[in-house]
């Protein structure tokens, strides 16, 4: 048996690359959709509306509790037709589909979103007291306070957590070769499924996921640095 | 006959089962410098926090410059409570400034989001209060780049911006070293001089006797006397006073 990176690499690179393209715009949106509903919920949860908590905890409770595989596929094959089915007595015909790619924003978006909302929340509540009770001292609303106060300072605190999510996120996008998004381990698989050279694909695949990731937390120690300027 | 800033009326504030503040009447004049003293636990600070509405009374009402507080039919209470609060300065123990600004940001901030006015302005208001406190150079110093004194007194300045009608001191150099305390008490008697009108709640006795118009002595959430600092420190009326003033070595 003999080892034939040189040949792996230059037929399955190019596609890798485009595949890597995907799963950057895939991990960047996702991630944005998390950071939008990691906020709200964590501003939800701890608004003192005990009903919002309680739907929320739900929420979490049910994302924590199932795999993110199984919300993808559930994202991917099931909602469209319960949406279907559901708008089908409205309008007869009905039929509607997510692409694979739409279908993983929204799946990998709400999962992060929830984990994340636990490290909003955390550093909001790390936060003095009496940081709140200034700004309210000197005339913010209790919102003014929130967004113009506390948000700033417990954005560093969250910023390492963050950074790691991210991480875990690029790679969690691996998944979406289950709900048959042109991704790059369904690109390895297919490709050491053609011509044998297993060994060589997925040492391949897994260095990409390697070389995409270092950047990353670089990326996040340089942000780190600039918003601790003040500490 | 001046002005009352603060009126009082039969404040109680009760947490859980504890009744901290037991009906609290009290009047504060124009320019009048009021120092609460009293044993820990006697509800100073609590009725200083009652004055902003950091702590809402569970009974009795508070005005600011004739405006209540409270006021059950009106709409939008939470906004009424603010606005009401930026004629309240207040200045905490341990100096709250916002850490993710600079001295100058400190002052600035609340000017720009609650006072609506342009940064421009802002920073010319902040900066003629930084002054005043004496720290213009430390402008574009962070808080954890400032001593705890220079703290206290930038956050003196970010009331005093704000142009308040009343200034309250909530124990305000307790959390400094004892070398860092005369810098802030100066300011504090320099405001006092200008004619501002304050609430002091203060350990430091003999800076109440100097400023004090009034000294009000609380005991056990009410107010046991309530006379000029020649009168208490020297023939208090109360045996509770007495005994505070005897431990109170100043």
């Amino acid at each position: 048996m003999t080892i034939h990176f040189g040949r792996a690499f230059s037929e399955l690179a190019p596609s890798l690359f485009d595949a890597l393209k995907t799963v950057t715009l895939l991990a960047i949106l996702a991630f944005a959709l998390a950071l939008m509903i990691g906020m709200l919920i964590a501003v939800g949860r701890i608004s003192g509306n005990k009903i919002l908590d309680r739907f929320l905890i739900v929420l979490l409770e049910i994302i924590r509790g199932t795999p993110l595989l199984v919300q993808l596929l559930y994202v991917y094959y099931v909602v469209p037709e319960l949406i279907s089915f559901v708008v089908s007595f409205f309008v007869p015909d009905f039929h509607m589909n997510f692409g694979a790619f739409e279908a993983g924003v929204i799946g990998l978006g709400i999962n992060y979103g929830c984990y994340m909302s636990e490290i909003f929340r955390s550093s909001i509540l790390a936060i003095d007291k009496g940081q709140n009770e200034a700004a309210l001292a000197l005339g913010y609303t209790k919102h003014q306070a929130l967004r113009k106060i506390i948000f700033p300072q417990s954005i560093r605190i969250s910023l390492p957590a963050l950074g790691n999510y991210l991480v875990m996120l690029l790679k969690d996008t691996s998944l979406c070769a289950f709900i048959t998004l042109g991704e790059i381990i369904l690109t390895t698989q297919s490709y050491a499924a053609q011509t044998f050279l297993t060994i060589e694909s997925y040492t391949i695949a897994a260095l990409v996921y390697l070389v995409a990731c270092i950047p990353l937390g670089y990326l996040v120690r340089v942000l780190e640095r600039r918003v601790t300027k003040y500490v | 006959m001046s002005k009352s800033i603060i009126e009082i009326q039969d404040l109680h504030k009760q947490f859980g089962n504890v009744e901290v503040l037991k009906g609290i009447d009290l009047v504060v004049k124009e320019s009048e410098k009021v120092v609460i003293l009293g044993p820990s636990g006697s509800g100073k600070s609590t009725l200083l926090r009652c004055i902003n509405y950091l702590e809402y009374p569970t009974q009795g009402s508070v005005k600011i410059n004739g405006n209540a507080f409270e006021d059950k039919n009106r709409k939008n209470q939470e906004k009424h409570i603010a606005l009401l609060r930026t004629e309240v300065g207040m200045v905490f123990q341990k100096f709250n400034l916002f850490h993710h600004l600079t001295a100058l940001g400190n002052v600035m901030a609340a000017l720009v989001t609650i006072k609506g006015l342009s940064k421009v302005e802002a920073k010319q208001i902040a900066e003629f209060n930084l002054e005043k406190v004496g720290l213009l150079e430390k402008a574009k110093n962070y808080p954890s780049q400032l001593s705890g004194g220079q703290q206290q007194r930038v956050a003196i300045a970010r009331a005093l911006a704000m142009d308040p009608k009343v200034m309250l001191f909530d124990e305000s150099t307790s959390a400094l070293d004892p070398e860092l305390v005369g810098e802030v008490l100066r300011v504090i008697r320099g405001l006092a001089e200008d004619g501002m009108t304050m609430v002091l709640v203060t350990h430091e006795m003999k800076f109440a006797k100097d400023v004090a118009d009034r000294i009000v002595f609380m005991d056990n959430g009410v107010i046991v006397e309530d006379s000029p600092p020649e009168v208490f420190f020297n023939n208090p009326s109360t045996e509770r006073a007495k005994q505070f003033i005897m431990q109170e070595d100043y």
